[in-house]
């Protein structure tokens, strides 16, 4: 073959899958204790903010940030590498992507860090 | 047998600016393949039609097409057997067309120089006898030598589709025969060819390789040994 080839992807296809197994735990996890399964509960303000101003919490919420914003945002730029032919182009979505990811990181970040129960 | 009608993709670059399906109807005899009946319109009906045939027993990979929507070779598949009497008949999806069926394969042959398709070996052959293997290393090439090059898997890959420069399944199975091969000392340098964003780490599972083969081969397998291979590798 004549093109030029590039190394990567190894990391990429590696933290898929790793942050997918992880994801996956978390929504059991998630659906379990936030929404009462297999009995379900109300989802109140009162049951679940407390929860969510442990610091134990806010690991887990954090965690659950970096892992759907990778995730997500990696499984778009896999997408893109597909179907973009364009070096330009993949440069500029990709620098996109890394944008957005860094604002809803930083929005969730500010959510999930300082929360207080004001109950 | 029934009247069988022939649904043909015709096109030919001096004339034709696109593609057209054409239709033939006729009977064709017990026991006939998809083969036979091209062979009877080639030779009967229609001496323009243009499509590629050598060994007609499933060996040389040569009629590898679109047969009722799904990648088959022609010489291999019965006509009772499709279950229909409207048989469409298109080249092989994903590469060119030259003419007619005659789907163009260098692209699909390219993806094998990079990766040298052939017993890599830096220490020296024992002089009184051949390199020998073990019966259970060569069992671990069962399911990734058979392949006879028709392109049926690359040309069924969506992932080949869209990203031309993907080495496709039928490369990376190629890879893998030599990858796991006791005798094989060229390790490195076929790795550096498949670890690459249009290597190994593009396929995304789809399994329409495995579908499509016509031997029966997993080419979504051999990947995801390779991958296993190099994630070893790495850790």
């Amino acid at each position: 073959m004549k093109e030029k080839r590039t190394s990567g992807g190894f990391y990429a296809w590696l933290f898929q899958r790793i942050t997918g197994v992880i994801l996956f735990v978390l929504l059991l996890v998630h659906f379990w204790v936030t929404h009462g399964l297999p009995k379900p509960e109300g989802v109140t303000y009162e049951r679940i903010a407390p929860r969510l101003a442990t610091p134990t919490w806010k690991v887990i919420d954090m965690l659950f940030l970096v892992c759907a914003l990778y995730h997500g945002l990696n499984g778009v730029w896999m997408v893109v590498q597909d179907y973009v032919d364009s070096e330009l182009w993949q440069g500029i979505i990709f620098f996109l992507l890394v944008t957005v990811g860094g604002i809803l990181f930083f929005l969730g970040a500010i959510t999930v860090i300082p929360f207080k129960a004001a109950v | 047998m029934a009247e069988y009608t022939f649904r043909i993709f015709r096109y030919d670059p001096e004339k034709d600016e696109t593609g057209r399906v054409q239709e033939y109807r006729f009977e064709p005899e017990p026991g006939w393949t998809v083969l036979d009946a091209l062979n009877y319109i080639k030779w009967n009906l229609d001496g323009s039609l243009t499509y590629r045939r050598a060994c007609r027993h499933g060996i040389c990979g040569s009629c590898g097409m679109t047969i009722n929507g799904k990648n088959r070779l022609a010489c291999e598949t019965q006509l009772k057997d499709l279950g229909t009497t409207v048989v469409t008949i298109e080249p092989l999806r994903g590469f060119p067309v030259i003419k007619d069926l005659l789907a163009d394969m260098p692209p699909f042959h390219d993806k094998h120089y990079p990766l040298k398709p052939y017993l890599l070996t830096r220490t020296p052959p024992p002089t009184d006898k051949e390199r020998l293997q073990s019966p259970e290393d060569r069992k671990k090439l069962d399911g990734k030598y058979e392949c006879i090059l028709c392109g049926c898997c690359t040309s069924s890959c969506p992932t080949y589709w869209a990203d031309k420069n993907f080495l496709g399944p039928n490369a990376l199975l190629k890879a893998a025969r030599f990858l796991f091969d006791s005798r094989d000392e060229g390790f490195e340098e076929r790795v550096n060819v498949i670890d690459d964003k249009h290597g190994v780490w593009r396929c995304h599972t789809i399994f329409n390789c495995v579908e499509a083969c016509p031997k029966e081969l997993n080419p979504t397998q051999a990947i995801v040994d390779l991958r296993k291979l190099m994630l070893r590798g790495r850790l």
